[in-house]
Protein backbone atom coordinates (compact mmCIF):
# COMPACT_ATOMS: atom_id res chain seq x y z
CA UNK A 1 0.00 0.00 0.00
CA UNK A 2 1.16 3.83 -0.64
CA UNK A 3 -0.33 6.63 0.24
CA UNK A 4 -0.64 10.35 -0.27
CA UNK A 5 -1.77 13.65 1.21
CA UNK A 6 -3.05 16.87 -0.35
CA UNK A 7 -3.37 19.65 1.75
CA UNK A 8 -5.95 22.16 0.87
CA UNK A 9 -6.59 24.84 4.04
CA UNK A 10 -7.74 22.71 6.80
CA UNK A 11 -8.80 19.63 4.64
CA UNK A 12 -6.51 16.66 4.48
CA UNK A 13 -7.08 14.65 1.29
CA UNK A 14 -5.68 11.04 2.02
CA UNK A 15 -5.10 8.67 -1.47
CA UNK A 16 -4.11 5.32 -0.72
CA UNK A 17 -3.59 2.71 -2.93
CA UNK A 18 -2.77 -0.59 -3.21
CA UNK A 19 -4.12 -3.97 -1.33
CA UNK A 20 -5.03 -3.06 2.07
CA UNK A 21 -5.53 -5.82 4.33
CA UNK A 22 -4.26 -6.72 8.32
CA UNK A 23 -0.59 -6.33 7.21
CA UNK A 24 -1.17 -2.89 6.42
CA UNK A 25 -3.75 -1.69 8.54
CA UNK A 26 -1.45 0.18 11.39
CA UNK A 27 0.19 2.01 8.14
CA UNK A 28 -3.30 3.27 6.96
CA UNK A 29 -4.16 3.89 10.71
CA UNK A 30 -1.00 5.47 11.69
CA UNK A 31 -1.20 7.91 8.33
CA UNK A 32 -5.11 9.02 8.94
CA UNK A 33 -6.18 9.01 12.42
CA UNK A 34 -3.23 11.54 13.29
CA UNK A 35 -4.57 14.25 11.08
CA UNK A 36 -8.23 13.62 12.39
CA UNK A 37 -6.54 14.02 16.05
CA UNK A 38 -5.11 17.37 15.00
CA UNK A 39 -8.44 18.59 14.06
CA UNK A 40 -8.00 18.24 10.38
CA UNK A 41 -11.26 17.30 8.11
CA UNK A 42 -10.20 14.47 6.28
CA UNK A 43 -11.70 12.87 2.81
CA UNK A 44 -10.44 9.42 2.13
CA UNK A 45 -9.62 8.57 -2.06
CA UNK A 46 -9.94 4.58 -2.46
CA UNK A 47 -10.49 4.92 -5.81
CA UNK A 48 -7.05 3.30 -6.27
CA UNK A 49 -7.53 0.56 -3.50
CA UNK A 50 -7.51 -2.70 -5.57
CA UNK A 51 -8.51 -5.06 -2.49
CA UNK A 52 -9.81 -4.15 1.12
CA UNK A 53 -10.24 -6.26 3.89
CA UNK A 54 -11.98 -6.41 7.93
CA UNK A 55 -8.92 -4.48 9.17
CA UNK A 56 -9.37 -2.07 6.57
CA UNK A 57 -12.88 -1.39 7.18
CA UNK A 58 -12.00 -1.13 10.98
CA UNK A 59 -9.48 1.49 10.21
CA UNK A 60 -12.65 3.26 8.37
CA UNK A 61 -15.08 2.79 11.41
CA UNK A 62 -12.42 4.19 14.11
CA UNK A 63 -11.32 7.13 11.72
CA UNK A 64 -14.89 7.75 11.79
CA UNK A 65 -15.73 7.49 15.19
CA UNK A 66 -12.51 9.81 16.07
CA UNK A 67 -13.95 12.14 14.01
CA UNK A 68 -16.91 12.65 16.00
CA UNK A 69 -15.25 12.97 18.78
CA UNK A 70 -12.97 15.52 17.38
CA UNK A 71 -15.89 17.28 15.92
CA UNK A 72 -14.07 17.13 12.72
CA UNK A 73 -15.25 15.49 9.22
CA UNK A 74 -14.33 12.39 8.10
CA UNK A 75 -15.77 11.11 4.60
CA UNK A 76 -14.90 8.67 1.57
CA UNK A 77 -14.94 10.77 -0.99
CA UNK A 78 -13.84 7.88 -3.84
CA UNK A 79 -13.91 4.71 -3.42
CA UNK A 80 -12.97 1.52 -6.17
CA UNK A 81 -15.30 -1.35 -6.94
CA UNK A 82 -13.40 -3.81 -4.92
CA UNK A 83 -14.22 -1.67 -1.79
CA UNK A 84 -17.62 -0.69 -2.35
CA UNK A 85 -18.49 -4.59 -2.70
CA UNK A 86 -16.56 -5.04 0.87
CA UNK A 87 -18.24 -1.73 2.38
CA UNK A 88 -21.23 -3.37 1.00
CA UNK A 89 -21.29 -6.50 2.67
CA UNK A 90 -20.19 -4.64 5.97
CA UNK A 91 -22.75 -2.49 6.14
CA UNK A 92 -25.21 -5.10 6.97
CA UNK A 93 -23.73 -5.93 9.42
CA UNK A 94 -22.98 -2.35 10.89
CA UNK B 1 -19.64 -18.54 -13.71
CA UNK B 2 -18.37 -20.49 -16.77
CA UNK B 3 -17.17 -24.33 -16.75
CA UNK B 4 -15.94 -24.44 -13.25
CA UNK B 5 -18.49 -26.88 -11.84
CA UNK B 6 -17.27 -29.25 -14.92
CA UNK B 7 -13.11 -29.14 -13.10
CA UNK B 8 -12.23 -31.51 -10.07
CA UNK B 9 -8.96 -29.90 -8.84
CA UNK B 10 -6.98 -30.26 -5.84
CA UNK B 11 -4.25 -27.93 -4.59
CA UNK B 12 -2.81 -27.09 -1.52
CA UNK B 13 0.22 -24.85 -0.10
CA UNK B 14 2.13 -24.22 3.87
CA UNK B 15 2.37 -20.55 4.28
CA UNK B 16 4.47 -19.26 7.13
CA UNK B 17 2.23 -17.93 9.86
CA UNK B 18 2.30 -13.97 9.67
CA UNK B 19 0.38 -11.32 8.63
CA UNK B 20 2.93 -10.87 5.58
CA UNK B 21 1.91 -14.26 3.95
CA UNK B 22 -1.46 -13.28 3.47
CA UNK B 23 -0.88 -11.45 0.06
CA UNK B 24 1.07 -14.80 -0.80
CA UNK B 25 -2.35 -16.85 0.61
CA UNK B 26 -4.39 -14.32 -1.71
CA UNK B 27 -2.14 -14.95 -4.58
CA UNK B 28 -2.53 -18.64 -4.19
CA UNK B 29 -5.87 -18.49 -4.02
CA UNK B 30 -6.68 -16.67 -7.30
CA UNK B 31 -4.49 -18.12 -9.19
CA UNK B 32 -6.04 -21.79 -8.64
CA UNK B 33 -9.77 -19.95 -9.08
CA UNK B 34 -8.28 -18.39 -12.02
CA UNK B 35 -7.85 -22.16 -12.95
CA UNK B 36 -10.98 -23.34 -12.20
CA UNK B 37 -12.66 -20.43 -14.64
CA UNK B 38 -14.54 -18.91 -11.17
CA UNK B 39 -15.62 -15.69 -12.41
CA UNK B 40 -14.41 -12.17 -10.89
CA UNK B 41 -16.92 -11.25 -8.40
CA UNK B 42 -17.52 -14.90 -6.79
CA UNK B 43 -13.33 -15.09 -7.06
CA UNK B 44 -13.18 -11.68 -5.22
CA UNK B 45 -15.90 -12.52 -2.40
CA UNK B 46 -13.98 -16.31 -1.70
CA UNK B 47 -10.47 -14.50 -1.96
CA UNK B 48 -12.03 -12.58 0.72
CA UNK B 49 -13.73 -15.57 2.89
CA UNK B 50 -9.74 -16.86 2.87
CA UNK B 51 -8.03 -14.28 3.40
CA UNK B 52 -10.05 -13.88 6.30
CA UNK B 53 -10.09 -16.94 7.74
CA UNK B 54 -5.99 -16.61 7.24
CA UNK B 55 -5.69 -13.67 9.23
CA UNK B 56 -7.70 -15.28 12.24
CA UNK B 57 -5.09 -17.96 12.36
CA UNK B 58 -2.86 -15.41 12.52
CA UNK B 59 -4.59 -13.28 14.80
CA UNK B 60 -6.84 -15.81 17.06
CA UNK B 61 -4.71 -18.81 17.25
CA UNK B 62 -1.16 -17.76 17.30
CA UNK B 63 -2.59 -13.83 18.72
CA UNK B 64 0.05 -12.21 16.49
CA UNK B 65 2.63 -14.47 17.87
CA UNK B 66 3.79 -17.68 15.85
CA UNK B 67 7.33 -19.10 16.04
CA UNK B 68 9.33 -17.77 13.04
CA UNK B 69 9.06 -20.92 11.36
CA UNK B 70 5.17 -22.05 11.79
CA UNK B 71 3.04 -22.64 9.22
CA UNK B 72 -0.68 -23.22 8.14
CA UNK B 73 -1.65 -25.26 5.34
CA UNK B 74 -4.54 -23.81 3.17
CA UNK B 75 -6.11 -26.61 0.56
CA UNK B 76 -8.44 -25.86 -2.14
CA UNK B 77 -10.58 -28.53 -3.55
CA UNK B 78 -13.21 -28.28 -6.22
CA UNK B 79 -15.39 -31.58 -6.63
CA UNK B 80 -18.52 -32.26 -8.21
CA UNK B 81 -19.66 -28.41 -8.35
CA UNK B 82 -18.74 -28.05 -4.72
CA UNK B 83 -15.99 -26.04 -3.31
CA UNK B 84 -14.15 -27.18 -0.37
CA UNK B 85 -11.49 -24.87 1.51
CA UNK B 86 -9.24 -26.60 4.34
CA UNK B 87 -7.06 -24.71 6.81
CA UNK B 88 -4.64 -26.22 8.86
CA UNK B 89 -2.82 -24.73 11.85
CA UNK B 90 -0.86 -25.66 14.91
CA UNK B 91 -2.04 -23.06 16.93
CA UNK B 92 -4.22 -22.85 20.33
CA UNK B 93 -7.17 -25.08 19.78
CA UNK B 94 -9.96 -23.00 18.75
CA UNK B 95 -13.29 -23.28 20.78
CA UNK B 96 -16.11 -23.34 17.68
CA UNK B 97 -18.56 -21.99 19.96
CA UNK B 98 -16.42 -18.75 20.62
CA UNK B 99 -16.06 -17.93 16.94
CA UNK B 100 -18.82 -15.41 16.42
CA UNK B 101 -19.01 -11.94 14.93
CA UNK B 102 -19.11 -9.32 17.30
CA UNK B 103 -21.93 -6.10 17.81
CA UNK B 104 -21.23 -2.91 16.08
CA UNK B 105 -20.36 -1.24 19.32
CA UNK B 106 -17.27 -3.71 19.61
CA UNK B 107 -16.16 -4.07 15.47
CA UNK B 108 -12.65 -5.59 15.59
CA UNK B 109 -11.03 -7.35 12.52
CA UNK B 110 -11.60 -10.82 13.85
CA UNK B 111 -15.49 -10.10 14.12
CA UNK B 112 -16.47 -8.45 10.87
CA UNK B 113 -13.83 -10.40 9.38
CA UNK B 114 -15.79 -13.98 10.82
CA UNK B 115 -19.14 -12.24 9.71
CA UNK B 116 -17.62 -11.63 6.16
CA UNK B 117 -16.96 -15.44 5.84
CA UNK B 118 -20.00 -16.56 6.98
CA UNK B 119 -21.87 -14.38 4.48
CA UNK B 120 -19.67 -15.76 1.74
CA UNK B 121 -19.95 -19.53 2.11
CA UNK B 122 -22.57 -22.01 2.73
CA UNK B 123 -20.57 -23.80 5.95
CA UNK B 124 -18.02 -22.61 8.32
CA UNK B 125 -16.54 -26.22 10.30
CA UNK B 126 -13.83 -27.25 12.32
CA UNK B 127 -13.13 -30.76 12.26
CA UNK B 128 -10.35 -32.61 14.38
CA UNK B 129 -7.28 -31.22 13.33
CA UNK B 130 -5.32 -34.89 13.11
CA UNK B 131 -1.67 -34.95 13.99
CA UNK B 132 0.66 -32.70 13.38
CA UNK B 133 -1.97 -30.23 13.21
CA UNK B 134 -4.04 -28.81 15.85
CA UNK B 135 -7.15 -26.79 14.08
CA UNK B 136 -8.80 -27.88 10.93
CA UNK B 137 -11.37 -25.48 9.37
CA UNK B 138 -13.08 -26.08 6.59
CA UNK B 139 -15.32 -23.75 4.32
CA UNK B 140 -17.84 -24.76 1.68
CA UNK B 141 -19.37 -23.47 -1.27
CA UNK B 142 -22.06 -25.23 -3.90
CA UNK B 143 -20.82 -23.57 -7.22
Amino acid sequence: MTYKVEEIENKRIVHLDGEIDMDVADKSRSTILPLIEAGHEVQLNLSKVTYMDSSGISVLIESKKLSEEKKTKFELIEVSKPVEKVLAMARKFL
Amino acid sequence: MGETAQLNHTEKKAFLVNSSSLKDVRIFCRDVFEKLHIEQDLKDELVLAIAEAAQNIVKHAFKNNANANELMVVQISCENKKLEIAFYDRGTPVDPKKVKHREIDNVKPGGLGTFFIQEIMDAVEFRDGNKPWINHLVLTKQL
